[in-house]
């Protein structure tokens, strides 16, 4: 094995930077990005409705731009749940297999560019773009609940929303890294579209229901079958089970965040809630406490994952 | 007999046969009365003749100012009625005086035989009339009789006013939250009606309200007629916090310069009161699941007297636990506070939030309980696995690195 010569992140930048441009200049973005602008806003937009009727009074209010469902539209953070992974792999599904595609991967790899640089300035530049996009429409999101709602954020709000819009890019970080995955694993960029997005549909879709089907099958229950009910170790089998999507790991993280009464996201028992005080907020700390295995988890697979494509990649033989 | 009349128009025969029989019994027990009367009055002044003029007394007192009445009475015994001229006589200057029979002023009298006629003497005495007996001679002189009454008028001797004030229940036991209610009765033994004013020596800090017996209105002062009296209630409410020990108070009426008193008693018996607080008066603290943590609290004994055997007690959300030091105090002197260091652990398995948990002190006589708060944290091990762990996926990407790197 030959030592490596010279730093593995020389060019990194200027790929970064080049594939912001490609990513911000191409109508594919411009379309996923309108897509979720338009159904953000339309779901704050009701959001900001329904809390201007609200008469009570909540210490949270500026949380609820972000979590207040009203019908027909979801909440702001669960559209952001399903349609983040779709602006991800959106920038991501032809990043490797791309440049085969145009015969432009040798070119590159013939200037002074590790292919460590290039795998992770594709990524970077990806992660940015969905952060540009995020943050946009974030500002967007509390600028709009100024203007309508006339109250500025608590401290431990605007907290609380940064957190949120963290969270939100780990999140896309990670759809990113799938994408990418895809796109150095298959050689044909619409196999690794279909694959990527066939496992967004599967997690956002089937993956729930499977969960809870699986939780039956291991931990057979006839009582409980016979009841319709899930027994205990059925319930928590089914939320470790569930736990494998990236989306519900995202969706606990941010309820723990977002609603700060919140406090526990697994299973909890009536004799530890006695004595308990009702709707006591906890802090921030707190919450960042509980929703940390979830961001934990988040990250982590995304750094396993982004591994992953980078062993593909350096196997790969870039001179066919 | 008029009121038989409708029988003797509107009734039957045998109803008019009945009446007049009636009638006629009626008049027969008529006459009889008319005999009785005059023997009776013989029989009290045998041998007794003439016109009489008399006063039951002659010698009354009277203020500067005042006026002063006499009831006087005319009386025949056995002589012809006659016109009796009435004077009074030796009145002084600038006195008034006057006769009045049946309310008007009148110059003459008649009396029937053996009967009396009720008059009235008037006597308006001047503002600067001087201390002394004053003598006045009334008469009543006709044509064959005559009848002389000599009066005195005393200025300056007046019966001084007096009152008398006695306590039906004059001790009373209780504590320091109750109100003490003494009934007393004023009385007012002066010829006068008096304004009556109420007050009473307590030590300080005792309130006394007063009100009549049934009354519910506080009063200061009520007005009672001469020889009357009243009956009324004091209520004295001692200060919280009262020692135990007996209070005596006097209540007192006095009215244009006398004065009585009773002394009554309040025996407080004294009651001991507990409170616990927190640490700088906060009920709040947080603790971690799963790990002792440690609040100071303070409890007081706030009452009037020692509270003893208190024992301090928690209900606390389950699988906590709570223990006190010290736990059991054989006696908390009034004002006495002890430091009690209460040692909080959470249930491991407790779920980071809000918990209230109820702190109680119970002894002989009293007890208190303070709701605790307490935010229950949850272990910081946790987020640093959680760092662990990426720190391990990021241990992989180096060493993925270093194993495919340079390409």
């Amino acid at each position: 094995m030959n030592k490596r010569a010279g730093s593995p992140w020389t060019g990194c930048g200027i790929v970064a930077v080049k594939e912001i441009n490609d990513h911000l200049r191409s109508a594919r973005m411009l379309v996923l990005e309108l897509l979720v602008l338009l159904t953000g806003i339309a779901a704050v937009y009701s959001a900001i409705q329904g809390l201007r009727t609200t008469t009570g009074q909540d210490a949270f209010l500026f949380l609820r731009l972000f979590t207040d469902a009203r019908n027909p539209m979801p909440s702001f953070a669960g559209i952001l749940v399903f349609l983040i992974p779709l602006m991800a792999i959106g920038l991501g599904f032809d990043g490797v297999n791309g440049e085969f595609n145009r015969r432009t991967m040798s070119r590159i790899l013939a200037q002074p560019i590790f292919r460590d640089a290039l795998l992770l300035g594709k990524f970077l530049a990806g992660l940015a773009t969905l952060s540009i996009g995020l943050l946009s429409l974030w500002l967007l999101v509390i600028g709009l609940g100024l203007l309508t709602l006339g109250i500025p954020p608590g401290g431990s709000e605007v907290a609380r929303a940064l957190s949120f819009l963290l969270l939100a890019v780990l999140y896309g970080g990670l759809w990113l890294a799938i994408a990418l995955f895809m796109s150095t694993v298959f050689r044909s960029p619409a196999t690794a579209a279909l694959s990527s997005l066939g496992l967004w549909l599967f997690f956002s879709v089937l993956w729930p229901m499977l969960s809870q089907f699986l939780a039956a099958a291991i931990y057979p229950n006839d009582a409980a079958l016979l009841l319709g009910v899930q027994s205990i170790e059925q319930l928590q089998a089914q939320q470790w089970l569930s736990r494998i999507s990236p989306g519900a790991l995202f969706e606990e993280a941010m309820v723990g965040v977002l609603s700060p009464m919140t406090r526990s996201l697994g299973l909890v028992f009536p004799e530890q809630m006695r004595g308990a005080v009702n709707g006591a907020p906890l802090g921030f700390v707190q919450s960042l406490l509980l929703v940390w295995p979830q961001v934990t988890g988040l990250v982590a697979a995304m750094i396993l994952l982004f591994v992953g494509t980078y062993v593909a990649f350096q196997r790969q033989e870039v001179r066919a | 007999m008029k009121t038989l009349m409708p029988f003797r128009f509107g009734c039957t025969r045998h109803g008019l046969v009945r009446s007049g029989f009636s009638a006629a019994l009626a008049a027969r027990a008529a006459v009889v009365l008319m005999l009785l009367a005059p023997m009776a009055s013989a029989a009290d002044a045998p041998g007794m003749h003439g016109v009489w003029l008399t006063t039951d007394y002659p010698t009354r007192t009277a203020r500067p100012g005042d006026t002063a009445n006499l009831k006087l009475k005319l009386q025949n015994y056995n002589s012809a009625p006659e016109v009796l001229e009435l004077r009074v006589g030796g009145l002084p200057a600038g006195w008034k005086a006057v006769i009045l029979g049946a309310g008007s002023p009148v110059a003459s009298a008649m009396p029937g035989i053996n009967e009396n006629v009720a008059l009235q003497l008037r006597v308006d005495v001047p503002n600067d009339a001087k201390a002394g007996s004053y003598r006045l001679l009334l008469s009543a002189g006709g044509n064959s009789q005559r009848a002389d009454l000599p009066v005195a008028i005393v200025i300056g001797q007046e019966l001084p006013a007096k009152l008398q004030l006695r306590a039906k229940l004059p001790s009373l036991r209780g504590t320091p939250k109750s109100s003490f209610e003494y009934q007393f009765t004023v009385q007012n033994e002066s010829d006068k009606d008096l304004i009556v004013r109420f007050g009473a020596d307590a030590p300080p800090g005792f309130q006394a309200t007063f009100s009549e017996g049934y009354g519910s209105q506080e009063i200061s002062s009520i007005p009672i007629e001469a020889g009357q009296s009243k009956d009324m209630k004091a209520k004295i409410q001692p200060p919280e916090n009262t020692p135990a020990n007996d209070y005596p108070v006097r209540i007192n009426a006095n009215a244009e310069g006398t004065e009585a008193g009773a002394e009554v008693t309040l025996q407080i018996s004294g009651q001991p009161t507990l409170r616990l607080s927190g640490p700088e008066g906060r009920l709040s603290g947080e603790a971690q699941a799963g790990s002792e943590t440690q609040f100071l609290l303070t409890l007081a004994n706030e009452g009037s007297a020692p509270a003893s055997n208190v024992e301090l007690t928690a209900n606390a959300p389950a699988q906590w636990k709570v223990e006190f030091n010290p736990k059991l105090m054989p006696q908390i002197a009034p004002g006495q506070k002890i430091e009690i260091s209460a040692l909080v652990t959470p249930s491991s398995k407790a779920v980071s939030g809000d918990y209230m948990a109820t702190l109680r002190a119970s002894g002989n006589g009293a007890s208190t309980s303070a709701e605790f708060r307490v935010t229950v944290t949850t272990s910081t091990l946790w987020g640093i696995l959680g760092i662990l762990i990426i720190a391990i996926a990021l241990m992989v990407a180096v060493g993925a690195v270093s194993r495919f790197g340079r390409r």
